[in-house]
């Protein structure tokens, strides 16, 4: 079984040899394995797509992130983002003011603007035997990144009608990137809906606001690929929820335990985490990486569907040692 | 119920309008000190930051209850100046280079302007010069520094020394916080004091001011 097979075989519910191990390690890890800094990955998606390859040749897990890189980020949208040194993209200039502002939304053709030529190339290189995870932002994430995120949650009170006029012109953004990765080759895609946590929103808001365009992003891509639903942080008083959107896959974080997600969810959903991705991957030893790769498999292998992962992006900063570790423990504890 | 406290109540449950109105009724019986209104303005934000960390309340709720703080201070303002032109001290505060995270300082500098701080907020990503610049020209008694990811300590530790060269360690109060913080960091960066949450950053405010 290759690694691709082992990710399809989780997927339709099958048993696989062993437990996938598919880490969200994206443009914040990857870059350093080639050497090259966050800033010339996530400004060159040539560079980008290398070291995402580059990191999955490297420490041989089963699936590999593949995004654009600062397509992947609101600049997509029309807004000015800005990338200094080592650091992560800033938007450094708001969208969204008001309502009359909504027009300024750009829907964006990843193809035209020549984005989506190093993901094929990415997932021409590994497909075959790699699962290829294509990575968009949700409608709520770009919502939040125009509109800039305190002024966003504000809306939740004060004006929500632009909260959720402004996720519906989110909506098309999300799609045609989703749709995209998909043409490129990407064998599943992830929605990721970092600020829908309820460590961020409440259950009540996140219902509201972030989950009718999770159901209709859902619904729309997973026409072309499997879906994963990545919220990061705590996600289990809304996690009944996320599987119900239709998402094939949930990506949990550390907050969560695995055993009380799984009754959350039910029998069919996957489930990928949730390794610490600063505790244990960026601080920890590889005793450390050990002790919660074994903490995870007992609490969610038995039963299947179930992916090994870490709960979000590994930070740039994590050692190398550690992601191997995590690969090697997948598969010293994984086997079924 | 007294006008302190449905004025305390509307600021807990972040309704702006309420606030701002029951802070001119405030103002226009011209009975309370000022202290007893900051008091009532800050316990509010206290009140508010417990309600975050018991989980009642999430982001939204403590932004909503931030905008009514400075709502209420809108009002309050002038009123106050008369009665107390000696304000609770001068505040520099911001987000460390690098750092984007401006929630949890948003947060912070409306509990201090609430608790009678004069506050400038100088935003996220703030290089050490432009924090020394701050201090300068204000006089500041205080510096508050978020830092929310761990990759931060240098630009904490540029700070200080930025204050150190410029001459003015010596003159002012430097805290630190933010998620990525721990006593054992800022011990190693060489802050005055460390705080966790709204109380207790008001409380470690308090005590480097002097007060009890
Ligand atoms: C929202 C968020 C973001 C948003 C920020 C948007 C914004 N406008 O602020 C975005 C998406 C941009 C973001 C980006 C990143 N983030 Co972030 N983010 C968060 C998150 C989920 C919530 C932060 C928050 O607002 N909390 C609510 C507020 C009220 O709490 P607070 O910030 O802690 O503030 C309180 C106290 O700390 C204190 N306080 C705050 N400031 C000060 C200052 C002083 C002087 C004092 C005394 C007290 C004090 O008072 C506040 C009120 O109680 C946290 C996780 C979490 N649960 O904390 C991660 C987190 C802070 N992020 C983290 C990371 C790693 C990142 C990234 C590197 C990307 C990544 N891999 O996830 C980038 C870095 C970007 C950059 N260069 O800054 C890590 C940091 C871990 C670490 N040890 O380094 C956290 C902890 C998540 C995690 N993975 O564990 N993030």
């Amino acid at each position: 079984m290759n690694s691709r097979e082992r990710f399809f075989a989780v997927l339709a519910g099958e048993t696989p040899d062993m437990v996938p191990v598919v880490p969200v390690l994206d443009g914040y890890f990857a870059p350093k394995v080639i050497g090259r800094g966050n800033d010339e990955c996530w400004l060159d998606d040539s560079c980008l797509a290398q070291a995402l390859a580059a990191a999955q040749k490297a420490f041989g897990y089963d699936g590999a992130v593949a995004e654009m890189g600062l397509g992947r980020h609101p600049n997509l949208l029309g807004c000015r983002v800005e990338v200094k040194g080592n650091q992560v993209p800033l938007v450094v200039e708001t969208l969204i003011e008001d309502a009359g502002d909504l027009a300024k939304i750009a829907v964006p053709d990843p193809w035209q603007e020549g984005k989506l030529e190093p993901v094929r190339r990415l997932a021409r290189q590994l497909g075959s035997g790699i699962a290829i995870l294509g990575s968009v932002r949700s409608a709520f994430e770009y919502a939040a990144s125009v509109r800039g995120l305190v002024d966003f949650f504000t809306d939740f009170y004060r004006n929500p009608q632009l909260a959720r006029d402004l996720i519906r012109a989110c909506l098309p953004a999300t799609l045609a990137v989703g749709r995209a990765l998909a043409q490129a080759g990407a064998d599943a895609i992830v929605i990721k809906d970092s600020f829908a946590s309820t460590s961020m929103i409440s259950p009540d808001h996140y219902r509201e606001f972030a989950f009718p365009a999770e159901v209709e992003a859902v619904a729309e891509l997973k026409q072309m690929a499997p879906v994963i639903l990545h919220i990061c942080r705590n996600s289990l008083p809304i996690l009944p929820e996320m599987a119900r959107t239709g998402a094939a896959v949930l990506e949990i974080d550390s907050p969560v335990d695995l055993v009380q997600a799984r009754q959350a969810v039910g029998g069919k959903v996957v489930l990928k985490g949730n390794i610490d991705a600063v505790s244990v991957m960026e601080k920890g030893s590889r005793a450390d990486v050990e002790r919660a790769v074994e903490t995870a498999m007992k609490a969610a292998k038995a039963g299947g569907r179930f992916i090994l992962s870490t709960g979000d992006s590994i930070p740039s900063s994590a050692p190398a040692e550690n992601v191997a570790a995590l690969v090697e423990f997948g598969r010293k504890y994984g086997k079924y | 119920m007294g006008l302190l406290d449905r004025f305390k109540q509307a600021l807990v449950a972040g309704d702006a309008e309420a606030a701002a109105g029951l802070a001119g009724e405030v103002a226009a019986r011209d009975t309370y000190s000022a202290g007893r209104i900051l008091a009532a303005l800050s316990s509010a934000m206290e009140e508010v930051g417990a309600k975050y960390e018991t989980g009642e309340y999430f982001i939204p709720e403590m932004l909503r209850s931030a905008a009514a703080v400075e709502a209420a201070l809108q009002v309050l303002d002038p009123y106050l100046f008369e009665r107390r032109p000696d304000h609770a001290g001068v505040v520099v505060m911001g987000t460390v280079r690098g750092d984007v995270h401006n929630i949890g300082k948003n947060i912070i500098v409306s509990a201090l302007r609430a608790a009678g701080y004069r506050v400038y907020d100088l935003g996220v990503n703030v290089s050490a010069a432009k924090f020394v610049a701050k201090v300068k020209e204000v006089n500041a008694d205080l510096l508050l520094l978020s830092a929310f990811t761990t990759s931060t300590k240098q630009a904490l530790m540029d700070v200080i020394s930025a204050l150190g060269e410029a001459g003015l360690r010596g003159r002012v109060k430097v805290v630190s916080g933010g998620a990525a913080h721990s006593p054992e960091l800022a011990r190693e960066v060489g802050v005055d004091a460390f705080a966790g949450d709204v109380k207790s950053t008001l409380a470690a405010c308090r005590e480097l001011m002097g007060g009890a």
